[in-house]
């Protein structure tokens, strides 16, 4: 349980953050460069004057954006493809095996800079790329899944009642596959934060003015010696989104 | 027989993936005719502009472009960079060691740690060794290895002061290598454990220790092969993985690789910079994927 609230408590700040911050991100303060932590800026200010913690949340919301789409796309699109192979069967099934195979060979974060860099880095482009690379994985889970469900001796029993195949998936099938491909999916999501962090860190295709928690880094790295704590919170908090995401999903998954 | 099958199998991925790549990269929205002539600064008259969609083929279908290219590439012909005017290949050539040297070192390192750190941890369970290894893999997948290099050059070149950040000397390659390792132990020892662990519970080991020998001589005379074996097999998907740790790294501490060449170029719009890259990882998936599957067939005689 409170994982689920810590889990709740990010998700509300995550989206709060999409549309409300306590200073804009993009004002510019000359007069209030590297402020360290005070009442007005409470995680302090950047070179430029602007106030970190507006930024970390505006960057939150973006990364939150990449978090679902990934998770929506591999999960609705994963599970279709890989209940699809495993009810139809035959060729088919090999058709649709050997396709996902061979996205699994190709890298996701290859796949998502080759998008970067040719539509420019943005939630929506970088969701897409990821979730469309994560397909693959979640469609072969989803399969095997599957198929040591439909394996057990209740879908030859709903079989031999007459359920129509559509009955049989939406009642019998899914119920027993979707618990353990959220917990997965959850996983994934995890990975996607990071890895839309190092898309951003590398800088390809993105727009430097937008803030994103990898192109913070990347800008602030700068201020190592100087003011350490501007490369430490956007680090934290994609730390902090990726643990909470793992631990609550591998805690639904026992 | 099988050996002619895999090799067919590989072409026909590389092919897949040169086909898709150059689909995509050939319809994205920028010209390069117009990109040449900016950059380039030539009159952008109407001559100008045919005469160059004439001189790249660009006045061509699709597939006949595609064809073209790859007659090209296979020759050693990868195109020229936008933005420095010089040969891709040559580029490349420059820039390749680097990355390889940063990956395999990483890959190798992490295969090398991955298993005495299972061994221990599947000999010992929640011992000191296995612990750590659990805490290990979590905080891997959590933290970015780009952040961890960042946190790492402040404590030791900071607070320290054992190294210089940021500097162009042996710490700039050592690091990369450590922190490419990181994540890819954790992954592959966690593997080596699981499998150690399942052939604990198999019959021929429990006929192994009623010979005598201790848990750990059973371990390691009965269990490692097999571990090894699904070793080999994570190694194929960590590849990937190595990529993407390699290109953040160069980055972070300015490695002349070929993903910073690509960090550059792409401002440029430099589409033949991007399609070699692509090609380069589609490359070295297929030689990783065919060295682990050769060392799988090493260790499991059945297959071969």
């Amino acid at each position: 349980m409170p994982r689920l609230i810590m889990l709740a408590a990010l998700a509300v700040f995550l989206c709060v953050g999409g549309f409300w911050q306590p200073q804009d991100p993009d004002a510019v303060d000359m007069l209030a460069r590297h402020s360290g932590m005070t009442a007005s800026h409470p995680l302090g200010t950047d070179h430029l004057g602007r106030d970190l913690l507006s930024r970390i949340m505006a960057g939150g919301w973006r990364t939150a954006c990449v978090i679902l789409s990934v998770g929506a796309i591999g999960f609705v699109f994963g599970t279709l493809l890989g209940t699809a192979a495993a009810v139809l069967g035959g060729w088919r099934e090999t058709v649709i095996l050997r396709f996902c195979e061979f996205f699994v060979m190709v890298p996701t974060l290859i796949v998502a800079l080759t998008a970067a860099a040719i539509f420019g880095l943005s939630p929506l482009s970088a969701g897409l790329a990821l979730g469309l690379a994560g397909i693959g994985p979640h469609a072969l889970l989803a399969h095997s899944l599957s198929q040591r469900v439909l394996g057990r001796p209740f879908i030859l029993a709903a079989r031999s009642l007459g359920v129509s195949p559509l009955r049989m998936i939406a009642r019998h099938l899914l119920p027993n596959t979707l618990p353990l491909m959220f917990a997965y999916v959850g996983n994934q999501a995890g990975l996607a934060a990071v890895a839309y962090a190092s898309l951003a860190f590398i800088g390809l295709g993105a727009d430097p003015s937008k803030p994103d928690w990898g192109s913070m880094l990347f800008e602030y790295r700068m201020f190592i010696f100087d003011h350490p704590m501007l490369m430490i919170w956007p680090g934290v908090a994609i730390a902090l989104v990726t643990v909470l995401l793992n631990g609550f999903f591998d805690n639904g998954r026992a | 027989m099988r050996l002619v099958r895999f090799g067919m199998q590989s072409i026909a991925g590389l092919l897949a993936v040169s086909l898709a790549s150059f689909s995509v990269i050939t319809l994205m929205p920028a010209d390069p005719v117009a990109i040449a002539i900016r950059l380039w600064s030539l009159p952008a008259t109407d001559d100008t502009v045919a005469a160059l969609r004439a001189q790249w083929g660009l006045d061509q279908p699709l597939p006949l472009r595609y064809l073209h290219w790859l007659a090209d590439f296979l020759g050693g012909d990868w195109g020229r960079s936008f933005r420095t005017g010089e040969p891709v290949l040559v580029e490349f050539a420059e820039r390749l060691p680097v990355s390889l040297s940063l990956g395999l070192a990483g890959l190798a390192l992490a295969i090398v740690l991955a298993i005495p750190l299972g061994f221990f941890s599947a000999a010992y369970p929640a011992g000191v060794v296995d612990r750590m290894n659990r805490a290990l893999s979590v905080f891997v997948q959590a933290v970015p290895a780009f952040w961890l290099g960042l946190v790492v050059l402040f404590v030791l070149g900071v607070q320290l002061r054992w190294i210089r950040p940021f500097a162009n000397d042996w710490t700039a390659i050592v690091l990369p290598v450590l922190l490419i390792a990181l994540h890819s132990v954790a992954v592959l020892s966690r593997v080596y454990r699981r499998d150690l662990k399942e052939t604990a519970g198999q019959p021929h080991f429990r006929t192994a220790l009623a010979k005598g020998l201790s848990d750990k001589q059973a371990l390691w005379r009965h269990g490692h092969r097999s571990a090894l074996y699904a070793l080999s097999s994570a190694v194929r998907s960590e590849a990937g993985w190595v990529i993407g740790s390699t290109a953040t790294m160069e980055i972070l501490f300015g490695l002349a690789g070929i993903s910073q060449f690509l960090v550059q170029s792409i401002a440029a719009r430099d589409q033949m910079v991007l399609q070699a890259y692509v090609m380069v990882i589609a490359i070295w998936m297929l030689v990783m994927n065919a060295g682990a599957n050769l060392a799988m067939r090493l260790l499991d005689p059945r297959l071969a």
